[in-house]
């Protein structure tokens, strides 16, 4: 069981791209954004009851920005009692977790009242939120007592449809500090469904080998359809990857799927692993190949042997078949 | 002879006083100095990014280690041997996390002869596993830099032309017995191309000072062990690639990973082609794996190169590994925190920002702290904030 000095820090991602919630709405009025929060705080609630020593954090994942939830940067924790927060719950409730809830609503209340979509860009800046989340967990790491040890999760759930798509991310980053050695775990749950362009595969490919480096674990949780990237982020990091099929039980697959941590996931039955697609997409065609040609220099992948490249506009030398010399033939003799 | 310009040596610099660097303030702490050490010692590593230079991203290097008389000094804990050996476990993880389509082979050189110890290959398993049993090797005679980087220059002399071809020699005799005269070797890997390097761990010897010069290498000699580390790290990123490296259209095959499991009907237990050659495996006998898509034949890691047919096998994030060579991030601006107006918070990890320092990003402006900055072009190379405005663009 987990000891004194085992920090479980897990970070949830939400996204709440508020042109896919507003499809969402339209299409099945009974599962919203604010349905889907109080999911996520039921899942960050159990999280922080688990064990004394567990932390949290959640990011929003919007489409121009990515903002820390909790904890906020005006808040600290020692400002729980007095002031104007709502201190002592009517209900009895554990104090660190209604001043949490407290404080997500309204900061996820300010960000939804404050950001105005502008221009075209409609996709959730996942990696942008997941290079945030990688950063914190790198800092309270360092803020670490020596002798603890740190194990963390992001738990990213997120709508990834093909179009432009709502992307939830829960980021459960769970921090367990054990006693056996500076083990830092961080689960990255990231759920993405959409297309991306170049620049930010290229920057999401990074942030996931970044991850896998510091052993932080990516759980990824999709509401809608299946994505690639995000398959490819949990295998590469050993993260579960779940497609919900049923919206509004997303507590319950929260809850049972996605809340233990690490260690005690090999004792459970959980959803089997996906079967990844690794083959890469063709630079001309943006088909699937199994056998294809790189450019040495850019390492640009074509379907077919070209002698330019198109990226770094390289000329490549042709191999040609070697010339072979004639070799002298000995005349046979009639006998 | 050579007409290099004799650089000062060492011991014809003035005297070093070492103790004039520590200060103390009014109340006769060190702590302001020491501090302010940590943070040069965090900062040391200057991150110059080479720009638009094309580099050589395929790389075959060979690291000759020696196993001479001289590595048995303990002036590196608890001896040379086992310390150098160490740190080449570390180097070998390391390389093959900054360069997944890259080969290391290993050989050894002792008692006047040289023999590799581990051939060519893309996985770093093998190679961990030969410096692990290698520690318990005994160290006796000279060493043979003519044998060893003849042994080595057989297997390059082969490699295709775009692909770079690199020795790196840890060298810590001051002496080396060869057969035949090394100057013309020196010349044939210059024609050849192959870049050597060496790292010295005695002094500085003459002969290696020329043959990394004549082939475009780097020669360095160590102070201590975190000096070794620091040099060792230094080659683990792609050189530039010299001009006359062909760029070539390089055939790869991209499997599938195929996951059978027991209750699946058509799923037969088979060998994957690896195991045919190494014993000390178990069994072998798996289900699933990936299947060369032209000669399907299987394996059960990648990257490898089919031993049927000779297609080179990659999966598409291994090559994703290597596109931050590709787009370097720039280095931050350093500015004084007095300096900063804003807010005081670091925009990355959202933590106070209490160094002396804050950094810039030169892009899109947005303030991080010293720690943040380190992780982001050590580990992360891309900043948190750029994607951001990227995306909003």
């Amino acid at each position: 069981m987990a000891s004194e000095d085992e920090v479980s820090l897990l970070v949830i991602v939400v996204d709440v791209n508020p042109i896919w919630w507003g499809q969402q709405a339209q299409r099945e009025p009974e599962f919203n954004l604010s349905k889907c929060l109080d999911a996520v705080m039921v899942m960050a609630n159990s999280h922080l009851v688990m064990t004394r020593t567990n932390k949290l954090a959640i990011i929003a994942s919007h489409c121009q920005e990515s903002h820390f939830l909790y904890p906020n940067k005006h808040w600290k924790a020692g400002d729980v009692a007095g002031d104007e927060v709502s201190s002592g719950s009517g209900d009895g409730k554990y104090e660190l977790l209604s001043v949490a809830n407290d404080l997500v609503a309204e900061e996820i209340r300010n960000l939804m009242a404050r950001t105005q979509v502008k221009g075209h860009q409609t996709d959730t800046l996942l990696a942008g939120s997941l290079a945030k989340a990688l950063c914190y967990i790198h800092r309270v790491s360092k803020e670490l007592e020596a002798g603890q040890d740190m194990k963390s999760r992001i738990l990213v759930s997120s709508w990834f449809p093909f179009s432009s798509a709502v992307y939830f991310c829960i980021i459960f980053v769970q921090m367990s500090m054990g006693i056996f050695g500076l083990i830092i775990y961080y689960i990255l749950q990231v759920v993405k469904a959409a297309e991306d362009c170049a620049l930010q595969y290229m920057n999401f490919m990074n942030v996931i080998f970044a991850a896998q480096k510091q052993n932080i674990l990516i759980d990824a949780c999709v509401l809608d359809s299946d994505s690639g990237l995000l398959q490819q982020a949990c295998d590469i990091t050993g993260g579960l990857y779940l497609k919900i099929p049923q919206k509004t039980a997303l507590a319950q697959y929260l809850l049972w799927v996605f809340l233990p941590d690490a260690d005690q996931r090999s004792q459970l039955v959980l959803p089997p692993s996906v079967h990844v697609d690794y083959r890469a997409a063709c630079f001309c065609h943006r088909n699937l190949i199994e056998i294809g040609y790189v450019c040495s220099v850019c390492l640009s992948i074509f379907c077919n042997f070209s002698p330019i490249c198109t990226t770094c506009e390289t000329a490549f030398k042709i191999p040609l078949p070697q010339m072979m010399k004639p070799k002298k033939k000995k005349l046979k003799t009639a006998n | 002879m050579d007409e290099e310009p004799e650089r000062a040596k060492r011991w014809e610099g003035g005297y070093e006083r070492t103790w004039e660097v520590l200060k103390e303030d009014e109340s006769g702490s060190l702590k302001a100095t020491v501090e302010d050490i940590l943070f040069q010692a965090k900062r040391k590593r200057v991150f110059e990014s080479h720009g638009q230079v094309r580099l050589g991203m395929m790389r075959h290097l060979y690291v000759v280690i020696d196993s001479s008389r001289t590595m048995e000094d303990q002036d590196l804990k608890p001896n040379r041997l086992t310390s150098t050996l160490k740190l080449m476990e570390f180097f070998v993880e390391e390389y093959f996390d900054q360069n997944p389509i890259s080969q290391i082979g290993i050989i050894t050189t002792k008692n006047k002869r040289a023999e590799k110890l581990t051939d060519l290959a893309g996985n770093p398993k093998k190679h961990v596993a030969a410096l692990k049993k290698a520690v318990g090797s005994t160290c006796l005679g000279e060493p043979s830099l003519y044998n060893a980087l003849n042994i080595a220059m057989q297997t390059l002399k082969h490699m295709p032309g775009h692909t770079s071809r690199e020795i790196l020699i840890i060298f810590s005799s001051l002496t080396t017995c060869d057969p035949a005269n090394i100057y013309e070797l020196i010349k044939t890997l210059k024609e050849l191309k192959i870049r050597v390097s060496v790292i010295g761990l005695s002094a500085e010897v003459r002969v290696c000072t020329i043959l990394t010069r004549e082939t475009g290498g780097s020669y360095n000699v160590i102070l201590d062990e975190s000096h070794f580390k620091e040099l060792l790290m230094l080659h683990v990123k792609p050189p530039p690639a010299s001009s006359s490296s062909e760029c070539s259209l390089i055939r790869m095959g991209f499997p599938q990973h195929i996951i059978a499991s027991v209750s699946d009907q058509d799923a037969k237990p088979s060998f994957s082609m690896s195991h045919l050659e190494s014993v000390d495996e178990g069994p072998g006998l798996t289900l699933g794996g990936y299947y060369c898509p032209q000669c399907r034949a299987k394996y059960t890691e990648l990257p490898v190169e089919c031993k049927v047919c000779g297609l080179t096998l990659v999966s598409a994030p291994h090559l994703a590994r290597s596109f931050h060579h590709l787009f370097p991030l720039d280095a931050f601006q350093e500015s004084p925190l007095e300096e900063h107006t804003g807010d005081r918070f670091c925009q990355a990890c959202q933590g106070e920002l209490k160094d002396k320092s804050v950094f810039t990003c030169p892009a899109c402006s947005s303030v991080f702290c010293t720690e943040c900055d380190l992780f982001i072009h050590d580990t992360l190379h891309c900043c948190p904030a750029c994607i951001h405005t990227q995306g909003a663009s």
